[in-house]
């Protein structure tokens, strides 16, 4: 349905997006992982045809957006990561001028206007001023807004930045709703790994620019599937044992997370002991060890080298 | 449009700190500008009365008969002859001037006494006057030898004032500025035409005090509502540089509408106001400080003509910031001009205080600015309430307008496409 090709965006001497292809089937929820300054809001606003790219193309149905960008806007619900709203206005004032905006009038503006509502869960809140609500109902009236005009697509850069728990739920169940109960298609950005997961049957993971790795999450982490990942958990933190147990034989990759210690190590191999004997020496205690099926996070450390939230 | 500018409006009317400088800060320095400044303005009689000596050093009688015997020397046809034998008797500058003086308009403002100049030397001084006048020797011979003959040797009248920075001091020397003018052009024609002057003279002289003085609250009040009119431009350039940080101006090219569509909502939405603003300060105006006395339609609909195009062209002003705001990406436009030169051109407008002493290129620059040419043509329909007399301040303003629109049609960011 949607598709890049090779989208590449320049700045002067700064490539924030290089040779990008991505595809979007109809139907079907789609996550673009990668840590802040990946190039994914650049990517997003290119494919929602706000950025003309250096090179490349954007395709709807096959046919290319770049210069007629009109049937694509029509299709398209776009979720930017700040609050686009009127904040001297209601939710329900907002959302009365984007649907005006549509061409949505009278009664069936109003029963928009309520549907999204009821969607976002903030019906009986409407009145209230954008500028009086909570971060999470501000993110939830920005996903309203976007769905005023019925989109077949809706493209989120990184919706649930900085909200509460509660609110990050609520979003997150509202956008796996739209995506299963009504065959909406999604392009979900984030850098929160768990989000991508729960919400994506497929992935793309950027980097500096690039995809580094594409697939669905199965096959994303068989990438280490002749890995296995262990935590073991420490009474407290020992930075030299930690250095120490990084350097055995077979250690590919390390995390240290204040009294934990994460290793990637290939699949089957025998390090207990030598674990045990140096945490021995050390006289620290081991408190817990846990052998762990790799996450996407794991994925992107072993593809990156660092962490999503580096 | 429409959702466009109901938003606009709304916006408006919930930042109160923007409606406090669009109104009330107006109405404010209406008031305190008014009050404090009225005695400046000759609506306002008392604060400018002020006591004259006059001192002729020359005998007119004995001047006008001179000429009267060139005249007859000069061996002109008999019926020529006497047409400028009666032209010189009356058209005396000295018998001119001081009937200007006795004249009911004037001669309330001013009590003139002959005196010598000794005398006169002595009441200034002392205060008991507030000018002396001084017709030297020779003034009424080559005053009328100039005006009748056309002999290039000029007049010169003296003025001396107490105080040459008062108010009093300014009005006199306009009074007789404007009495040397009308005198000159009277006698031109008169050469021309080879026709008595007299009754045209005294004529042009009445000018000076025919029409209803402009008091200090209609000055400041068309000076300070000409004036925040302009800051309106900065209110809406400001808003759309918000709507584009914070990514709605996106939201609206993600609607595909046109990008036109919006800049012109913007400058029909900065017009609406400014028509609105006018009208509550000109109301408010005319009901709390009787600013206004004239009731009529055609007075208020001289009014509402100036008040519309001056709002078309702030709304044209309004179109060009947001041009550029949107371009820059930047809210440094709307602050610089909010800032700074919005004062700039409230000063070379006028709306601070009359421009008659400055400098001629900065009156130039001051009336072609939107305020400062609604400035002239709001006061020349106060004082002569005449259609015809608008049309070149008018249009200044629409010429102004239009540039302002071009530069903000070829300016503006026409991200329609995906750009």
């Amino acid at each position: 349905m949607l598709e890049t090709d090779k989208l590449t965006k320049q700045f002067k001497d700064v490539i924030a997006v290089d040779d990008v292809s991505l595809v979007l089937m109809r139907g079907e929820s789609v996550g673009l992982l990668g840590p802040n300054g990946a190039g994914k809001s650049t990517a997003i606003a290119m494919i929602s045809t706000l950025m003309k790219p250096s090179s490349g193309d954007v395709r709807l149905n096959g046919k290319s957006v770049l210069k007629k960008p009109d049937d694509m806007r029509r299709v398209l619900g776009v979720v930017p990561q700040k609050i686009a709203l009127y904040e001297e206005l209601s939710a329900y004032e907002n959302l009365k001028f984007f649907g005006r905006l549509y061409g949505l009038s009278g009664n069936k503006l109003e029963q928009r206007i309520e549907y999204v509502l009821e969607l976002v869960g903030l019906a009986d809140r409407k009145k209230e001023l954008v500028k009086n609500y909570s971060g999470g109902m501000q993110r939830r009236v920005n996903l309203a807004a976007a769905m005023m005009h019925e989109p077949e697509v809706l493209i989120m850069d990184e919706p649930t930045v900085g909200i509460d728990p509660q609110s990050r739920n609520h979003l997150l169940e509202t956008i796996r709703k739209l995506n299963r109960d009504e065959g909406m298609t999604v392009l979900y950005t984030s850098h929160y790994m768990e989000e991508v997961e729960k919400l994506c049957d497929r992935v793309y993971i950027m980097d500096h620019g690039k995809v580094i790795a594409e697939g669905t999450k199965e096959e994303l982490k068989a990438i280490l599937s002749d890995q296995e990942t262990v935590l073991i958990e420490f009474d407290q933190n020992y930075p030299e044992l930690f250095i120490k147990l990084s350097e055995i034989e077979g250690v590919q990759h390390s995390t240290i997370e204040e009294q934990s210690l994460k290793l990637i190590i290939p699949r089957g191999t025998r390090m207990l002991a030598a674990l045990f004997h140096e945490a021995e020496r050390y006289g620290a205690q081991v408190i817990n060890v846990n052998v762990q099926t790799p996450t996407l996070e794991d994925v992107f450390l072993r593809l990156t080298g660092r962490k999503l939230r580096d | 449009m429409g959702a466009f500018l109901i938003k606009d409006i709304m916006l408006l009317l919930r930042d109160r700190s923007e409606l406090l400088i669009l109104l009330a800060m107006p109405f404010l320095l209406i008031a305190i500008l008014g009050f404090s400044l009225r005695g400046i303005f000759s609506g306002d009689l008392e604060a400018l009365e002020m006591d004259i000596a006059l001192v002729s050093e020359e005998n007119e009688a004995q001047a006008v008969a001179s000429i009267q015997n060139e005249i007859e020397e000069m061996g002109l046809p008999p019926e020529q002859a006497q047409a400028l034998t009666q032209a010189a008797e009356a058209a005396s500058p000295q018998t001119m001037l001081v009937s200007l003086f006795e004249d009911e308009s004037l001669s309330e403002l001013i009590t003139i006494e002959r005196m010598d100049r000794q005398q006169a030397q002595q009441s200034l001084d002392e205060e008991t006057v507030d000018a002396v006048i001084t017709l030297p020797e020779g003034f009424t011979q080559k005053s009328l030898k100039n005006m009748l003959f056309g002999s290039k040797e000029g007049s010169e009248l003296e003025l001396l004032a107490a105080d040459l920075s008062s108010p009093q001091t300014d009005v006199l020397d306009s009074i007789l500025n404007e009495f040397v003018r009308t005198v000159n052009f009277e006698a031109s024609i008169s050469r021309l035409s080879g026709q008595d002057s007299a009754v045209e003279v005294s004529g042009g002289i009445e000018t000076i005090t025919a029409r209803e003085p402009i008091t200090s609250f209609q000055y400041y009040t068309i000076g300070m509502a000409v004036m925040f009119v302009l800051f309106v431009g900065s209110t809406i350039a400001g808003q759309a540089n918000l709507e584009q940080k914070q990514m709605v101006f996106d939201r609206i090219r993600l609607s595909n509408r046109s990008p036109l569509l919006y800049l012109s909502s913007k400058a029909i939405a900065a017009s609406a106001i400014v028509t609105v603003q006018l009208a509550l300060l000109f109301i408010l105006s005319a009901l709390l400080f009787q600013t206004f006395a004239a009731d009529s339609w055609a007075f208020w609909s001289g009014i509402a003509i100036i008040s519309i195009t001056l709002a078309f062209s702030v709304g044209c002003l309004a179109a060009l910031m947001v041009a550029i705001t949107l371009r820059l990406e930047s809210d440094a436009v709307p602050a610089i001009f909010s800032g700074g030169v919005i004062s700039l051109m409230a000063f070379v407008g006028g709306s601070f205080m009359p421009l008659d002493g400055m400098p001629e290129m900065l009156r130039a620059i001051g009336n072609w600015t939107p305020n400062g040419a609604a400035l002239s043509a709001y006061f020349s329909w106060l004082l002569e309430p005449d259609l015809g007399q608008l049309t070149e301040p008018l249009m200044r303003i629409g010429i102004v307008a239009v540039v302002f629109l071009l530069l903000a049609l070829a300016l503006f960011p026409r991200k329609g496409g995906a750009a």
